[in-house]
């Protein structure tokens, strides 16, 4: 116990401060540099370049003040995560059994794989003008585009980790008389879990990434709606509160898909 | 292909009827034939790559054969059907699975009903020593213990006919190493667990081997194949009483034998 806490505890001292140094001497660097709306000397001008502080005071202000864009910052941010976890959850559904199911019958990966193959090399981004002429700019459209972007890694990831099941397993399998059904439950599936974890990780990158370009094109509320409104009015501010809140909401995500994958993967791996 | 030979004869359990394998013009087995006995304890010794492996794989059904046949009580050998088992030579143990998960699999695969099942297992598990270990996962214990779940496994589906591909081939150089001025019954500890659990269960075995010590230590017979194409060149007849010695002047004597056939050519 005491030796496994100082092996742990060593290494952190430096990587605790060092984090905390960079961060600091980043936004101070960034706060000097920018100056007010009409500067004219060396500073960047306030309205190509907001600074820290007024960033930071405006996301307070924003927390309980819903003017100009008609919403608050926990709303934008609540609408966003809803459509990003709706198309995430969906693209699961979808996206593992049959990326599961394409490594090892023969007959779905026959069927599936030419039109995947096509449809995954299209950004879906590119979806968007449909997706607008189909589900117009509400929740489904956003969900649609999003549940495109989650799917191909859950389909490839899942494959993948099926098609590297140690051969010799399943020749064991067989020699037992395991069914084709047997195999794919009692060897690939499991197999395969470190994948599909990965898996889980990525598709969620893919999901919030493109949520964020999604609501650039047609929103009426969200974190990237809130960007597109900035830019309307001319708020440097308001596009980067936009900007920060979708890397703090991401970050806190992946933080906690991380802990939840760490935590079941020790119980499979061991 | 289903009508039974005239020579698979009442007493023999597993029937080897003109085996071929081709791969393209090459023949790697050329017309194999032997018969054996239920309960008996066959090994096949033969120089490197004389196609043990194939002809293993043609046994177990993993490799389709070009002509000839297998007839386990007369019938044509079909997993599905018969109960077989093959122990690897690599370590076949499910990483996902506990030790005892993992040989219970092949009566999981069987669908044996769960109480006949539990009570196989501790039965197994505690002739193969491996009780104490069961609820840990197979990169937690020893190498010789890999082995000993996926014999174990073997064992626990009662098969008709138990292949085994070399199973201690990559234990006993260790194993010798430290052993060769320890006890001598020491020497083969883990071919001593397969001949208890044999004897026990009263299994049919077919064992491969490249180690010809260790294949008069454990059989009643030994099959020695030709280079290729492979062929049964000859056959040993192994009537040492159990245990054996292989200080033995007639263990001695066999074991020179065999390699004398082996060096044939």
């Amino acid at each position: 116990m005491q030796c496994n806490e100082k092996v742990t505890y060593r290494k952190p001292m430096r990587l605790r401060i060092l984090p905390v140094l960079s961060v600091c001497i980043f936004l101070g660097v960034w706060q000097l540099c920018v100056g007010p709306a009409d500067s004219n000397d060396w500073r960047i001008p306030g309205t190509l370049l907001s600074s820290p502080y007024d960033i930071l005071s405006l996301m307070f202000d924003k927390l309980t003040n819903p003017a100009p864009d008609g919403a608050v910052l926990l709303e934008h941010a609540w609408t966003s995560m809803q459509e990003a976890f709706l198309g995430y959850v969906l693209a699961l559904i979808v996206g593992l059994p049959l990326g599961l199911a394409m490594g090892w019958f023969t007959t779905v990966r026959g069927l599936v794989r030419p039109i995947f193959e096509i449809i995954r090399p299209i950004p879906p981004v590119a979806w968007i003008p449909l997706t607008i002429f189909w589900f117009g700019i509400g929740l489904p459209g956003k969900v649609f585009i999003i549940w495109l972007s989650g799917i191909v890694p859950c389909v490839i990831n899942t494959y993948t980790g099926v098609r590297m099941t140690n051969p010799v397993h399943i020749q064991m399998a067989r020699t037992y008389g395991a069914s084709d059904w047997q195999i794919f439950t009692s060897i690939c599936v499991p197999s395969a879990l470190p994948m599909v974890f990965g898996a889980l990780q990525i598709a969620l990158a893919y999901c919030w990434v493109t949520l964020v370009a999604a609501e650039l094109l047609a929103a009426d509320k969200g974190l990237g709606y809130l960007i597109t409104i900035g830019r309307m009015l001319g708020r440097t501010d308001l596009v980067m509160v936009g900007m920060v809140s979708v890397g703090i909401a991401g970050a806190i995500i992946g933080f906690i898909i991380d802990k939840i994958e760490s935590r079941l993967l020790a119980g499979i791996r061991r | 292909m289903q009508q039974t030979d005239d020579c698979a004869c009442s007493d023999a359990k597993i029937a080897v009827r003109d085996l071929t394998k081709m791969y393209g013009d090459l023949t790697v087995l050329d017309k194999v034939n032997f018969t054996i006995k239920r309960g008996e304890l066959v090994c096949i010794v033969g120089p490197t790559g004389c196609g043990k492996t194939t002809f293993l794989n043609c046994m177990s059904k993993l490799t389709e054969t070009t002509s000839g046949n297998i007839y386990i009580d007369g019938e044509v050998a079909n997993p599905r059907k018969h109960n077989l088992a093959f122990v690897f030579q690599e370590p076949t143990a499910l990483p996902w699975l506990t030790v005892e998960e993992n040989v219970a699999y092949g009566m999981r695969i069987k669908k044996v009903p769960p109480k006949q099942l539990r009570e196989r297992l501790d039965m197994i598990l505690e002739m193969v020593g491996l009780e104490d270990t069961a609820k840990l996962y197979p990169n937690q214990v020893s190498a010789s213990m890999m082995q000993r779940i996926a014999v174990a496994r073997a064992f626990a589906v009662n098969p008709d006919l138990l292949l085994m591909d070399e199973p201690y081939g990559q234990l006993d150089v260790k194993l010798r190493f430290y052993l060769e001025d320890e006890l001598v019954k020491l020497r083969f500890y883990l071919e001593d667990e397969l001949v208890k659990l044999w004897q026990t269960l009263k299994s049919t075995v077919l064992f491969v081997t490249h180690n010809i010590e260790e294949a008069v230590y454990v059989a009643d017979r030994i099959l020695v194949l030709s280079p290729k194409p492979t062929k049964v060149r000859a056959e040993v007849v192994v009537d040492l009483p159990r245990p054996r010695d292989f200080r033995d002047p007639r263990f001695v004597e066999l074991r020179r034998q065999v390699t004398d056939l082996i060096r044939w050519w």
